[in-house]
């Protein structure tokens, strides 16, 4: 996606001969800095370095709005942001596993004209008043921003845990409007909303990103799950406060997560003796794995674990059978993250008795993150997780080093018994 | 369609070349010596099946997605201690389990299979024909698909599946119940019906299991249909210790029970009118073989998921192999060669040496289609679909 401006200016600094020396050389920064950015992701994405290039696409950097500060991007790797003339341009480069085309979001001031350069961006007006959240995993997000005030609309109401969502959907002031494919698109016109914030999964029957389209609706893919780092995942507030004009407060939460995050794993980077971890379960004769790529394979080499599966070279789960994480776990310090719906260890063995073969099992070191679970069922570890990186990995230390964080207390975690 | 019984009793392609003689008394001498020659190779045929079972469980025993060489695998079922720790855990409690259930489940799916084949006198007939599966499936479906978390309306729905997950009842046991229902059922239209019937009857049955099974997926979350979906594909390898022994006694109460159907199964090959005149109680042998085949389908079903092809396919297979449709050696027969099917389709699936199990269901349609149309095309070849 980054390499598209810089053809496009390019070839209009050519028709332009008194600036084609100028034009070259900011073109030939907005390369090296578009290369940096997919190899070490310095503090300097695409918008910084358009300064220079202004003179060619005639863009004025500082056409004051308000004291709304640019955003920069530190860990996130599957959006960019990119501040054009008249509007900000977002891009979704990774909406789902294995996806082939991007989408792109124009967002510009309300009332202001649609821009001529955005082709096939979807426009949206903000700040946005009215907001439609399917997913729970976006209401963190705008709890952190101070904006559910504007939300109209949920996914599923039931599966909810956020306290201030909670509170104005027993207020009556949330509509239900369904998930996946119960979304009911009717409902959501009928709630008139700004922009619907949903992911994707690239499958088309499940989609539902195509019928709020062609309804007219503006829907935003959120795709936080594809980072493959815990950071990247949080970092997915900025994306959504550019929508509220909330950056400022979005940098400073977001910087307060990474300072505190990464403290902590500074402090296991010291430990000397490291237990070896495994996890998830064995789904009628699948056990997912997560890769060695993975954001949760991350989320325990930064607490101060061993991995068992560091060789498993992908960044998503690998199917494996049950046999072969015996053969390699049986003797494992600590399982962590297993079915959903286990909260015991009885559970656990009721759905097969060889679990007890690990020796996690059998010296009772098996914690999963349903520790919070809303009196329907909602597990607040899939809702705000994402969002407060820094609180799982203080879960996970005081698991693996307790020694470490003595005063902590697990907040998404808990001991089988 | 009501040949006679040389017609019937050995009118398979292989010896339905005019040479095949009524097993009955003062046979010519010239035939003595081929009579002679074929059952020395029926009993070749099946002792060879029989080596076959025991060969594909010590395969099934050595291959898997950890290797471990036969010999180590061989040690460790006799007892002794292999050269890591961890083998031994994973051929006892996980290899050794599973082939046991996949022995006993395509035995058990074979045997059902020939029943209703022979019951309802038609080839494509299979333990599903009766509608036990679609039980199953129901049973499952409701306690899979309707827990606490569901968005479905019908309170008395939720409340019933609660109950079900609160008393610990598993899924076996809903599909269990699932088949068990559908079998009383039949049962008690049987008593009524003539055969043809009954196979609409069941057929029906299973449609309007499947309608409640899809508005069931219909209300679902995608999390609890995933559950579903995956129980659908069948797999042996869900079967523990503490299972096996309630597999393994029904299973064995199942196949009892044919081995006391043989004679009359026999008799009802030819026909129900010629079986009552040869003084079989059609009513009571078909209500037996409803129940033995509802056993052996429903509980291998209940533990291993709903099974595919199998049923179908191995009766033919032995019909062929042996040459005849005599239930004293087609049943043997087809429970060797279930066995041999099941552990070599399960075997398959594990992709030997690769991470990951393919859906068994997937792996048994491989081999039983093919089978399938095998014997479709040589029967209209040799007339007609005789038994």
């Amino acid at each position: 996606m980054n390499r598209q401006p810089v053809s496009n200016l390019s070839s209009r600094a050519a028709a332009r001969p008194a600036l084609w020396l100028v034009a070259l050389g900011a073109g030939a920064m907005i390369a090296l800095s578009a290369c940096a950015v997919r190899v070490a992701a310095p503090p300097a994405p695409p918008d910084t370095a358009a300064p220079p290039a202004a003179q060619a696409t005639q863009a004025p950097a500082a056409r004051a709005e308000e004291a709304r500060p640019a955003t920069t991007l530190r860990y996130a790797k599957a959006f960019t942001v990119e501040q054009r003339a008249g509007y900000t341009l977002l891009t979704v480069l990774k909406p789902w596993r294995g996806a082939k085309q991007t989408f792109r979001y124009a967002l510009i001031p309300r009332g202001a004209p649609a821009p001529a350069d955005a082709d096939d961006a979807l426009v949206i007006e903000t700040p946005v008043e009215r907001v439609v959240a399917v997913n729970t995993t976006h209401l963190p997000y705008l709890d952190r921003l101070e904006v559910t005030d504007r939300l109209v609309g949920v996914g599923d109401p039931k599966r909810i845990n956020t306290p201030s969502v909670v509170a104005r959907i027993e207020a009556g002031q949330i509509a239900s409007v369904g998930r996946n494919t119960d979304l009911d698109v009717e409902r959501v016109i009928d709630l008139q909303p700004d922009m619907v914030t949903t992911l994707g999964l690239g499958n088309p029957e499940k989609d539902n990103y195509p019928a709020l389209l062609q309804a007219g609706l503006k829907p935003v893919l959120i795709a936080d799950f594809m980072e493959d780092t815990p950071l990247g995942r949080a970092e997915w507030i900025k994306f959504m406060a550019l929508f509220f004009h909330r950056e400022a407060q979005a940098a400073a939460l977001f910087d307060q997560i990474v300072e505190r995050y990464e403290r902590m794993a500074a402090i296991t980077r010291e430990v000397s003796q490291r237990p070896t971890v495994f996890m998830g379960f064995d789904d009628d004769g699948k056990w997912h794995m997560p890769g060695a790529k993975s954001y949760l394979a991350r989320y325990v080499l930064d607490a101060g674990g061993d991995y068992l599966w560091a060789d498993l070279d992908s960044n998503s789960r690998v199917p494996l059978s049950f046999e072969e994480v015996l053969d390699r776990a049986a003797q494992a310090d600590v399982w962590l993250n297993q079915s959903q719906s286990w909260t015991s260890l009885a559970q656990v063995l009721q759905a097969d008795e060889r679990y007890n073969k690990f020796r996690a099992v059998q010296q009772g070191y098996v914690f999963n993150n349903n520790a919070r679970l809303n009196p329907t069922g909602g597990n607040d570890y899939n809702e705000s997780g994402h969002a407060n990186p820094d609180v799982v990995l203080a879960d996970l230390i005081a698991i693996l080093h307790p020694e470490l964080l003595p005063d902590h207390t697990l907040v998404y975690y808990h001991r089988l018994k | 369609m009501n040949p006679s019984l040389s017609e019937y009793a050995d009118a398979t392609p292989a010896t339905a070349d005019g040479d095949a003689p009524p097993a009955s008394a003062s046979v010519p001498a010239s035939q003595r010596d081929w009579t002679r020659r074929r059952a020395v190779w029926r009993a070749l045929a099946l002792s060879g099946l029989a080596a076959l079972a025991l060969i594909a469980f010590a395969f099934s025993l050595a291959v898997g997605s950890v290797v471990i060489p036969l010999d180590q695998a061989l040690i460790i079922v006799s007892g002794g201690e292999p050269a890591r720790a961890t083998w031994a855990d994973i051929v006892r409690d996980f290899r050794l389990p599973k082939a046991l259930t996949a022995a006993l489940a395509g035995s058990a799916l074979a045997v059902s299979g020939a029943h209703m084949q022979t019951l309802f006198r038609n080839p494509l007939a299979s333990p599903s024909t009766l509608g036990v599966n679609a039980g199953a499936s129901l049973g499952v479906a409701i306690v899979a698909l309707t827990s606490a978390y569901t968005s479905l309306g019908a309170p008395w729905l939720r409340a019933a599946a609660d109950s079900l997950i609160a008393l610990d009842i598993g899924r076996a046991l809903a599909a269990g119940l699932g088949a068990a229902g559908v079998m009383v059922l039949l049962l008690a239209a049987a008593r009524n019906m003539d055969t043809l019937t009954l196979l609409v009857l069941g057929v029906m049955v299973g449609y309007a299991t499947n309608a409640l099974v899809t508005l069931l997926i219909y209300f679902a979350v995608s999390e609890q249909m995933q559950a579903y979906v995956l129980w659908t594909f069948g797999s042996f390898s869900n079967v523990t210790w503490s299972q096996l022994p309630i597999l393994a006694s029904l299973v064995a109460l199942g196949l009892l029970i044919s081995l006391g159907l043989m004679k009359t199964l026999n008799a009802l090959l030819l026909g129900e009118t010629y079986a009552r005149s040869m003084g079989v109680s059609v009513q009571r042998s078909r209500t037996l073989a409803i129940v033995c085949a509802s056993l052996l389908a429903g509980s291998v079903t209940a533990f291993c998921g709903p099974v595919a092809f199998l049923g179908v396919a191995t009766p033919h297979l032995c019909r062929g192999l042996l040459g005849t449709s005599d239930h004293r050696l087609i049943l043997p027969a087809s429970a060797l060669m279930g066995a041999v099917l099941a552990l070599a389709a399960d075997v398959i699936a594990q992709m030997p040496g690769r991470a990951g199990v393919l859906p068994l269901n997937a792996v048994t349609a491989f081999i039983g289609a093919p089978v399938v149309i095998w014997v479709i095309t040589r029967r209209r070849r040799a007339g007609g679909f005789a038994l």
